[in-house]
């Protein structure tokens, strides 16, 4: 920066500002308001309620209330189940498209469409998938003796319903970056590995996977990310329910904030989870990003 | 016995067919070079022979055996490739290592072929090393040593010098020979380049459009081309090449008559068309009262140590001479250059087919 | 146009001129009211330009469905200009936007034009559960009970008739017990291929659909009238803290979780609408809910019933079979207490037009319909014979009790619709655990609060407009 001379400083301020300006408004003056306000009792709803500064009784609300450390778990739950499989899946299906099959550029494209949609739209394309008495899901089951599955009215299904939709819509996204990954892996070493006589497993295991890795550590984290997240496709299947067998952490986020109006219990526990999803994803990916080789 | 033979072999993508049947025998321990300018079906021989392409047709053997449907791992043969084929997130030992990894062997046997690869190729500094922490030089040697830990039977290279620069690949073309001599294992190696294939090969066999041109040692496919293609794809610079017609014991030619010279006597007909093929060192300066020497002007000189490269215009003929550098005449001079007779190779201008024989 | 306009405006105070004495020109006045996607608004949102011919003021109905509705009302109150000045209003919301000060208060106006608007037809409670401290918040547009609904033609078939009595030694009539209620829903559960008053099953037939769902706290609106048919109360009176984990409380929790096996299998989702859907479509014996949506029932147009069978209706069974005070509800129209004064009079004015009895007769008649609350149009014998739940709609209200109607109603609703939901659900394993979990979460919010203003948050006043 230093051939930059000082007459354009102001210039490239001027450029600057609104990008800071609008970083500013949308980002860090939220974030300082909820931080103010986890430390408030404020009440939207009941503007009788007196609006004083409280503490740290917010926090201790969240942590010591079974509601939060019940929607931490279940969120990480729903993140180890779509995670693991929407990785198993979607390298498969990278492993598959990118093979010179027809039919797979086609294949490939209609894949996709599933991310394309909006969550909210997916949450209700699977409603009339799960629905219990109409849905098409059980419809099909049934013509495969399956008898009905009460996907989302089952705290033992509901969870498994939330999962396989948002597998449907994400695993696409691990195949897109995988198989983009692979393509641009040289054929060489498997023609190699070929001649050497290494088994297609052994090709996988210890040629393909490790070259992967970095790519598919990314894409796990980027999904980790959207799964700690997950908001749309919940609220639309089962709000949480039944019971509070699929209350994640931005739902109950949202029911203190929404449906209780306890804003600075909401602003609280957004924080905490904040703190969580950073703390335990890096240390998370740190582990994974270790030696790739250690065989 | 040869170590492989291909019969009749083709190769078809398609409809398109690509290696139209060729006929090659490769012997024990010889180090056989497959030479073509690009697209003249020497990889995709090579690739077949190892097993990464189809047989469309034919029959390829490796020892005594019909290798066609036999897959790559059990032909006996390694490959090192053009861009090496390492495994990027290995070591250096890991990459050998993984080669032996379907013989099954013990841990220990591993480590002991390994480090005496290793230590032949003076690879055993590096073994903790990754692709990417090496020069090209030794990312070759690394190939070169993941092939050889599986002591096949046949080595395969893939034009395996032409990623490196020109000093690199002089020395390593020397190793490639030295270990050739010591191993003694039969070699198959593609080049475009004819430099590699002379030093290197007992027999080179020159590809053009999917047929084989011409096999032969590297001084039988010098000095005695079977015909135009390899008369001028080897040598450098290439063969002088002017078309002519045969009139009354001479060979004339648009300002230019030669003798015919005697070995050719009784091969030619009269008022056939031919085509005259002369090496630039067959052109030497001369008096212009000498035989067989016809008027010339010097158009431009290259000077390269001992000798020089005169670029000619005798008559509407473009020819190459190469001249002691000493002496030599500036551009522009006119001067009278001599043809050797002995130096004069005559093709058919229609077939292309020599007519020294 | 304008003298259009005038004409319709002369003929229309001609019509009414004794009682739209008030009637003024609201020309260019345009009103925007937040509102629910039911009946008590669908009927009128069409006609809304009848309005502005009347009186010159335009008025738009933005329609939502009822989950997230509250929400949107208070953070509408919320804001310092509003842009609603009319609002649906669920009567046990009137606690949270009275003390808020969100809703106009309607005492004078209505004290002011009771005659105009018939305030002594109209029943009496659906006033009362509109009120705030006395003063009255909202005017009823639509008035509620929660009653029982059940399958009149099956209840009559001898066959069905002779095996109830065999089975449970008593004639099978509509319930006046819960146990009752159980043994019959019990009764009529049967599988696909089982036989139905003399007819095979083409599918599962159950015996009971109540509301289990916890979105939008939907269990609890069955929850608390079953409660209270046991005689139970919302709050302790002497302390203003929870009293929902009460004996009859845990009654009430143990007659749902008893229903659970004749519900249809996926009663954990069931919500309002999904749960009288099943009574619609002749799929249960009988269900209880809100009479919001029993005219349906009535229509061959909105239902399978009334092509296949036929509905009967009673009053809600009680614990005893001793007589309890009728859950009641209203669905009503109020005013932004932040609109203009002009905005406010407009608004008025529509209200007594979207509210009035001859606007109710008219819907009457049309052949749907909403919740009726005058005392005229229900006992009305034509339309009584036309709609036979008004007579129980009618009887049933001269004993009658408000609902809820708390500042925390929002907390209560949605907490106990998770406790709940988690008992019914089997992840909570007692009652009482469930209950008691619901009532500690709430207590833990009122605690913070004086107990003066608990118990004045509790108090019902009786509605001042009667004095």
């Amino acid at each position: 920066m230093a051939y930059i001379r000082k007459r354009n400083r102001s210039i490239f301020l001027i450029f600057l500002l609104p990008a800071i300006l609008v970083l500013f408004l949308t980002t860090i003056y939220p974030m300082l308001y909820a931080g103010y306000l986890s430390f408030r009792s404020y009440d939207l709803a009941k503007p009788f309620v007196p609006r004083v500064f409280v503490g740290l009784s917010n926090y201790q609300n969240v942590l010591t209330t079974g509601d939060f450390l019940h929607a931490l778990k279940i969120t990480f739950q729903l993140m180890a189940i779509t995670l693991s499989i929407q990785l198993f899946i979607g390298v498969g299906l990278a492993l598959l498209v990118t093979q010179r099959l027809p039919g797979m550029s086609i294949a490939r494209t209609l894949l996709l469409i599933p991310m394309m949609i909006s969550p909210v739209i997916v949450g209700l394309v699977w409603l009339f998938l799960y629905f219990p008495e109409l849905g098409y899901l059980n419809y099909f089951l049934s013509y495969i003796g399956i008898g009905p599955i009460s996907w989302i009215t089952s705290p033992d299904w509901a969870l498994w319903a939330i999962a396989i939709a948002d597998i449907w819509q994400w695993t696409p996204f691990i195949m897109m970056g995988t198989a983009a990954a692979l393509t641009s892996l040289s054929p060489e070493p498997y023609e190699a590995a070929k001649i050497d006589g290494n088994t297609r497993w052994q090709v996988f295991r210890y040629v393909t996977l490790p070259q992967l890795k970095p790519v598919l550590v990314s894409l796990l984290f980027l999904r980790a990310i959207d799964a700690f997240k997950i908001y749309d496709i919940i609220f639309v299947l089962t709000k949480g329910g039944p019971g509070d067998s699929t209350e994640v952490l931005s739902l109950y986020i949202y029911r203190q904030s929404f449906t209780f109006w306890q804003m600075g219990v909401g602003a609280a526990a957004s924080f905490v989870s904040l703190i969580i999803i950073v703390v335990l994803i890096t240390f998370f990916f740190k582990s994974l990003n270790r030696d790739p080789m250690q065989s | 016995m040869s170590e492989i033979t291909l019969r009749n072999v083709i190769k078809r993508y398609g409809a398109v067919e690509v290696v139209h049947g060729i006929d090659l025998d490769v012997e024990e321990g010889e180090f056989v070079v497959l030479l073509g300018p690009s697209g003249c079906g020497k990889t995709t021989t090579l690739r077949m022979v190892a097993g990464l392409e189809d047989v469309s047709d034919g029959n390829l053997s490796i020892g005594e055996t019909r290798v066609n449907e036999v897959a790559p791992k059990d032909r006996g043969v390694a490959m090192v490739f053009q861009n090496y084929a390492l495994y990027p997130h290995m070591t250096v030992r890991q990459n050998m290592e993984f080669a032996l990894k379907p013989l099954g062997l013990s841990a220990k046997e591993v480590a002991r072929r390994v480090d005496e690869i290793a230590n032949m190729l003076g690879l055993s500094e590096l073994m903790a090393r990754r692709p990417a922490q090496l020069s090209g030089g030794q990312r070759q040697r690394v190939a070169m040593g993941r092939a050889m830990v599986r002591t096949p039977d046949v080595f395969l290279f893939d034009e395996p010098l032409s990623n490196l620069d020109a000093k690199l690949r002089t020395q390593v073309r020397l190793e490639i020979a030295k270990l050739h001599n010591r191993l003694g294992t039969t070699v198959l190696y593609v080049t475009h380049d004819q430099v590699e294939a002379m030093t290197l090969a007992d027999k080179i066999v020159i590809m053009r459009d999917g047929h084989i041109e011409q096999v032969g040692t590297p001084e039988q496919v010098y000095s005695q081309p079977d015909n135009m293609f390899v008369a001028t794809f080897i040598g450098s610079p290439p063969m002088n090449m002017i078309p002519a017609q045969v009139r009354e014991r001479e060979l004339q030619a648009n300002g230019l008559a030669l003798k015919v010279p005697p070995r050719f006597e009784g091969r030619l007909a009269e008022g056939q068309s031919v085509t005259i093929g002369i090496r630039p060192n067959g052109l030497s300066l001369a008096g212009a009262e000498m035989p067989n020497a016809a008027p010339a002007r010097v158009e431009v000189t290259e000077y390269l140590g001992n000798e020089a490269l005169l670029d000619l215009r005798v008559g509407p003929h473009e020819l190459i001479a190469e001249v002691p550098a000493l002496g030599r005449p500036a551009p522009g001079t006119e001067i009278s250059v001599q043809f050797d007779p002995d130096a004069i190779h005559l093709f058919d201008t229609e077939t292309g087919a020599s007519l020294s024989r | 146009m304008k003298s259009l306009r005038l004409t319709a405006f002369a003929s229309a105070v001609t019509i009414t001129a004794a009682t739209m004495a008030h009637a003024k020109d609201f020309d260019g006045v345009e009103l925007k009211m937040l509102a629910i996607g039911d009946t008590s608004v669908t009927r009128l949102a069409p006609i809304v330009d009848e309005f502005e011919e009347l009186t010159g003021a335009k008025v738009q109905i933005d329609m939502f469905p009822y989950p997230g509705l509250i929400d949107k009302i208070v953070i509408e109150a919320s804001a310092d200009s509003p842009s609603y000045q009319l609002m649906w209003v669920d009567s046990p919301w009137v606690g949270v936007l009275g003390e808020s000060g969100a809703l106009e208060d309607l005492t004078d106006l209505v004290k002011r034009d009771a005659e105009e608007i018939h305030l002594d037809d109209i029943l009496p409670i659906q006033l009362q559960e509109n009120t705030w401290q006395g003063r009255l918040l909202a005017f009823p547009a639509s008035g509620m009970i929660w009653h029982q609904n059940y399958r009149k033609d099956l209840y009559g078939n001898a066959d069905e008739q002779a095996a109830f009595k065999e089975k449970y030694g008593y004639d099978l009539a509509p319930a006046q017990t819960w146990d009752q209620y159980i043994d019959i829903a019990e009764f009529f559960t049967r599988k696909a291929g089982e036989t139905l008053a003399g007819e095979a099953l083409e599918k599962d037939f159950y015996g009971n659909a109540q509301a289990y769902s916890r979105v939008a706290g939907a269990i609890t609106h069955d929850f608390f009238p079953i409660m209270r048919s046991f005689g139970g109360s919302y709050w302790d009176p002497e302390t203003g803290l929870c009293a929902m984990d009460s004996e009859a409380a845990l009654a009430a929790a143990d007659v749902m979780k008893r229903l659970v096996a004749f519900n249809p299998p996926d009663y954990l989702g069931l919500m309002w609408d999904i749960r009288t859907g099943y009574m619609e479509r002749a799929e249960v014996a009988q269900s209880s809910y809100w009479s919001v949506r029993t005219v349906r029932l009535t229509n061959p147009e909105e239902a399978v019933l009334p092509t296949v069978g036929e509905a009967g209706y009673a009053a809600s069974p009680t614990g005893d079979g001793t007589a309890q005070p009728t859950m009641t509800g209203a669905l009503s129209f109020g005013i932004n207490s932040k609109a203009t004064d002009q905005e406010k009079e407009a608004a008025w004015e529509f209200i007594k037009w979207g509210t009035s009895r001859d606007m109710m007769r008219r819907f009457a008649e049309e052949g749907s319909g909403v919740s009726q609350f005058y005392k005229s149009i229900l006992s009305d014998p034509d339309l009584q014979e036309k709609y036979p739940y008004y007579k129980v709609l009618l009887e049933t209200q001269d004993n009658a009790r408000r609902r809820i109607f708390h500042p925390f109603y929002a907390d209560v609703e949605e907490i106990f619709g998770v406790e709940l939901n988690k008992y019914m659900a089997g992840e909570t394993e007692t009652a009482e655990e469930a209950l008691a979990n619901a009532c500690t979460k709430i207590n833990t919010r009122l605690k913070v609060f004086p107990e003066d203003l608990r118990l004045r948050w509790i108090n019902d006043a009786p509605a001042e407009i009667f004095n």
